[in-house]
């Protein structure tokens, strides 16, 4: 090397350079050198040992072996307690229901809306009413024909129960959309009155009247009119 | 096995003892890490500080350091490593504490009160100037860099024992200091005389 380097220029430049560099450096070195050499090691120990003594609490004890497995770096740590707070937030979240109205609002509703519900209401109840009308028209007939099927009072109680619910239904049949129920539940309130007064057997006379009177009005087939265009929501 | 891995685990068995007596207090135990280890983290110190009692505060403050932290040190690793670490830190932080009380002090002081010949250049030769510009080109040395630069050559670290300290690998300590070098080179080329 030192045959080539004498030979040519750039590289004897270069070694002379980094010799520089290294003739710098033991310099740097030896200059660290004197300065330890004016250092009294043997006191400095007793001195920094009686400095720890009276500055220091006992030093911290190594991490039980136990518990190597749960020390966590630092980025597991941050993703542990990453998890945790997601977790805790969406516990929350979906705990939570959403919003909920002001308990001195009440249920809204729109207009329309409760006047068709209204409206829904008061069509199956006349369609309860007149089913089961109906059924008491029809046992009232065949008593006529064949002797009491429902012994009289419980007939009688029966009218009343029917009378009571046309009391309750009266105000839904004020509507207009329930002017012809309207017409046929007065008519049959009319003859149930009657029956409810009476708790005996009802004397061949008289069932022989009011069976023309449902004859006469054809409540048997208005009543089956009525409950279809009721059913049927015209 | 060989003689020097045996003679390394040896070594780390005796200083895991070492620590361990620490712990319960044994200052005879604390005496001896500090007799074994305080030369070594006083080259590190000064080769930062570049001056002796700041250095000396830096090795007290390192082993009180050590005192405190005994139990956290994990068998296995390197110690001489760790404990280098520890000094490089302590000495990072006076370096900067100094050099904030240094400017602090040159604008309070007044100007005739500051000792303008703080060197005798008398006899100054470029010898001595190149001893200041290479000085102050390893101190501008990117942090990594110095630090491998000096454990090699102030130390006289291997670079396995480099590589322990900064928790590098062997490879990057090598190529760190083949750049700190380059860097060197460069920056001391108008000085040294040469082509950058």
């Amino acid at each position: 090397m030192s045959e080539h380097n004498d030979k040519c220029p750039d590289c004897r430049a270069e070694a002379d350079a980094y010799e520089k560099l290294v003739r710098e450096t033991d310099a740097v070195k030896a200059e660290i050198r004197r300065a330890a050499a004016t250092v009294d090691w043997d006191a400095l120990p007793a001195l920094i040992a009686d400095r720890a003594a009276a500055e220091l609490p006992k030093p911290a004890a190594r991490p039980r072996a136990w518990l190597a497995p749960f020390r966590l770096t630092p980025v597991l740590a941050g993703a542990a307690a990453g998890l945790v707070v997601g977790a805790v937030v969406m516990y929350f979240a979906l705990r939570t229901p959403g919003p909920r109205p002001d308990p001195g609002v009440g249920y809204f509703a729109s207009g329309e809306f409760l006047d068709r519900a209204e409206l829904e209401q008061a069509r199956r109840n006349t369609v309860d009413y007149l089913e089961k009308s109906q059924y008491m028209l029809l046992e009232m007939l065949d008593s006529s024909e064949q002797g009491p099927v429902v012994p009289p009072a419980i007939r009688a109680e029966r009218a009343r129960d029917l009378v009571q619910k046309k009391r309750y239904l009266n105000a839904q049949l004020e509507r207009y959309q329930m002017a012809k129920a309207k017409a046929i539940c007065d008519q049959i309130e009319l003859l149930f009155r009657e029956l409810a007064q009476v708790s005996d057997e009802l004397p061949a006379a008289e069932l022989g009247r009011l069976r023309g009177f449902v004859e006469e009005r054809q409540l048997l087939l208005k009543i089956n009119l009525v409950k279809k265009e009721l059913q049927s929501g015209v | 096995m060989s003689e020097v891995p045996r003679n390394r685990e040896a070594e780390a068995a005796e200083i895991a003892s070492l620590l361990e007596r620490i712990q319960a207090g044994d200052r005879e135990a604390f005496m001896t890490v500090i007799r074994l280890y305080q030369q070594k983290v006083f080259v590190m110190a000064y080769s930062i500080l570049r001056d002796r009692e700041d250095a000396l505060d830096a090795v007290q403050e390192t082993f009180l350091k050590l005192y405190q932290k005994a139990g956290l040190y994990k068998p296995g690793n390197s110690f001489q490593g760790w404990l280098l670490q520890m000094a490089k830190n302590v000495s990072i932080d006076s370096y900067r504490k100094n050099r904030k009380k240094r400017r602090e002090w040159e604008t309070t002081t007044p100007l005739d009160d500051i000792p303008v010949a703080v060197e005798d250049r008398a006899g100054d030769s470029a010898h001595s100037d190149l001893r200041i510009a290479f000085s102050r080109s390893v101190e501008t040395l990117a942090e990594r860099q110095r630090m491998v630069f000096v454990m090699r050559h102030y130390n006289e670290l291997p670079f396995n024992e480099i590589s322990a300290a900064m928790r590098i690998s062997v490879g990057t300590a090598k190529s760190l200091h083949f750049k700190a070098v380059q860097n060197l080179r460069k920056r001391l080329s108008p000085v040294l005389g040469i082509q950058p």
